[in-house]
């Protein structure tokens, strides 16, 4: 069809019957993509009035931010009724300490991998790809009695304790990927240079590694603000993140359900994972590719 | 003195993955092991029971809800491989008709950008019988539309099924992406001139060509499927009944729920073995792959 488009640039061509059908059916399948997202914003403007109707796909008669204001500040979440704030603000503070250690543990042993000679590091590596794939159930009593001898089980300490152990495996692979890359005359300069470890790291590795912190960042922001079963095992009383507010929420509603105030929440809790994705596309593409053992 | 720490310090440098890697998952995956041949029950018992060593999975392969659970695990996985498919056509569609690329991959992907909870909670808004899209279709005069697939034992599967494609079909897509941009273009000039009708290129030059790629999203979305958790949380809590009961949920079930730990030691053993099964291909997939770009014969 457009063989020579492939090799060369693209010269303008004529919209062909083919090509309005493929269009066609790309569109009609983006739709199918659409359908969930746009149920949920339709229905979290509307009141409960015209939501008893039932017509899940109608646009809202009178657009009203009730059911997003009820949802932030007053719906119930088992027994606290002070909205998803507490577990946005919950979700804040288990993803910086999170974002931090897990990635600071990763990069320095990938690149203590990558660039300098470690004893054993071959097997070490064949482990880390084995354990990337281990079922987290497997380890997760284990670690809720580590986190108790430690002292901190229930507290923010040990959901972000727990996903450093959980990431460092696959971000270590992708950190030792991308610094192996690195060409080694710039290192052996170095290494006569200076020679130190952390001196290397600061002055060479870290000016170096802009895009694929990006990446990884994209992809551990994504995926610990998404998380919930680490959050509900490991999160105390008033450390549970966002995600098992509104799971809590929308399971355990006494009385009438109110879908507005459900779907305002579950897209207050979507939104900041959509915005990054909608904003920086590109790195998240290339983090899912990356981070794809993860599965 | 210099030198020697130099030296040193990236064996130091390594302490804290080495430490993570030996306790908390090897040790912790020894730990569970050796809580499946005791009689733990809430809490540990160290003494294994060595009159009846393996008294938690004979329990554990008796116990219909574990069987429900492996049944589901296949379902799911089979069901799920419409993703891949599907991934695969609108990857190939994507890359013939190069108008709109960016436009409909951000559309295809965003679902993967957003929680499994979230997920859960707009198709179960979408499958509510009351108010939702069985509602719609009978009002516009489709008397027996019957989409109360949530709360039937007999559908309630499918409906997973379909909320998780929708998921990940835009993860296989990017994968079938960047494998289609791979392929050399003359490939496609050759066949063309050759007089080879477009589906025969597909399926005789494109997708054989494509095998490694096929088995890597087939391996990983295995090993998703048995991780699949959240969304049966969100979905359906494992209902009605046990209906929707998977591995993954089932050991959670056991540990937080029934309190036993030798019982939930012995199906998160058993979670493990299944991963092990699944991922030998990928290990064999990966020295293959090596291999096979050794002859060049990619």
């Amino acid at each position: 069809m457009s063989d020579a488009g492939v090799m060369f640039p693209r010269k303008p061509r004529r919209i062909r019957g083919r090509s309005i059908a493929v269009i066609v059916f790309l569109a009609m399948a983006a739709m199918f993509f659409c359908v969930p997202l746009y149920v949920l914003i339709v229905t979290s403007f509307k009141d409960m009035d015209q939501i008893r109707e039932g017509a899940i796909f109608s646009l809202p008669i009178r657009w009203t931010w009730e059911a997003w204001r009820f949802a932030w500040f007053d719906a119930c979440s088992g027994l606290s009724c002070e909205g998803l704030q507490q577990g946005f603000w919950n979700s804040v503070v288990i993803l910086v300490p999170s974002l931090i250690a897990s990635i600071a543990v990763s990069m320095i042993t990938g690149y203590a991998l990558a660039i300098w000679d470690i004893k054993w590091a071959g097997p070490f590596l064949f482990l880390l790809f084995l354990t990337a794939f281990v079922p987290f159930q497997i380890i997760m009593y284990p670690l809720i009695r580590l986190t108790v001898m430690m002292g901190i089980y229930g507290s923010t300490t040990a959901i972000a304790f727990v996903h450093t152990v959980l990431a460092m495996p696959v971000l270590t692979l992708i950190f030792r990927n991308f610094y192996k890359d690195i060409p080694s005359d710039i290192i052996k300069a170095a290494i006569m240079d200076s020679g130190s470890f952390w001196r290397i790291f600061v002055e060479i590795i870290l000016p170096l590694s802009g895009n694929i912190l990006i990446v990884v960042l994209i992809l551990q922001i994504t995926s610990i603000w998404n998380d919930y079963l680490v959050g509900v095992t490991f999160g105390g009383l008033g450390t549970k993140p966002m995600t098992v507010h509104l799971a809590n929420m929308v399971t355990v509603s006494t009385g009438t359900v109110s879908y507005n105030v459900n779907m305002a929440a579950a897209l207050l809790t979507a939104i900041p994972p959509l915005v990054i994705y909608f904003v920086l596309g590109k790195f998240f593409v290339q983090g899912i590719a990356a981070g794809a053992i993860k599965g | 003195m210099r030198l020697r720490w130099s030296r040193l310090s990236p064996q130091l440098a390594m302490l804290p993955a080495v430490s993570i890697t030996l306790i908390a998952f090897l040790g912790s995956i020894g730990w569970t092991i050796l809580m499946s041949f005791t009689r733990s029950r809430r809490l540990p018992e160290y003494a294994v029971d060595w009159e009846r060593p393996f008294r938690q999975y004979n329990r554990l392969f008796a116990d219909a809800g574990w069987q429900i659970s492996l049944t589901n695990l296949i379902v799911l996985a089979l069901g799920s491989a419409m993703a891949i498919v599907f991934g695969f056509i609108l990857a190939a569609l994507i890359e013939r008709e190069r108008r709109g690329e960016d436009f409909f991959r951000t559309v295809f992907l965003y679902p993967l950008a957003v929680s499994l909870i979230v997920t859960g909670v707009a198709w179960r808004w979408i499958f509510n019988p009351q108010y939702g899209i069985q509602h719609v279709l009978q009002s516009m005069g489709w008397e027996t539309a019957a989409f109360n697939w949530l709360n039937d034992p007999t559908t309630a599967m499918y409906a997973i099924i379909i909320a998780s494609v929708w998921q990940s079909s835009g993860f296989y897509m990017a994968l079938m992406l960047a494998g289609l941009k791979g392929i050399n273009t003359e490939i496609w000039s050759a066949a063309r001139l050759d007089g080879v009708g477009l589906f025969r290129v597909y399926f005789e030059i494109i997708i054989p060509m494509m095998k490694f790629t096929f088995l890597t999203c087939a391996i990983l979305l295995s090993l998703g499927v048995i991780k699949a958790f959240d969304i049966i949380l969100a979905m359906t809590n494992g209902g009605p009944g046990q209906s929707t009961w998977v591995p993954a949920y089932f050991t959670i079930n056991a540990m937080a729920n029934k309190g036993n730990l030798g019982y939930a030691s012995a199906a998160a053993t058993m979670m493990l073995a299944i991963t092990l099964v699944v991922f030998l291909p990928l290990v064999l997939l990966t020295v293959w792959q090596q291999r096979a770009a050794k002859k060049g014969a990619i």
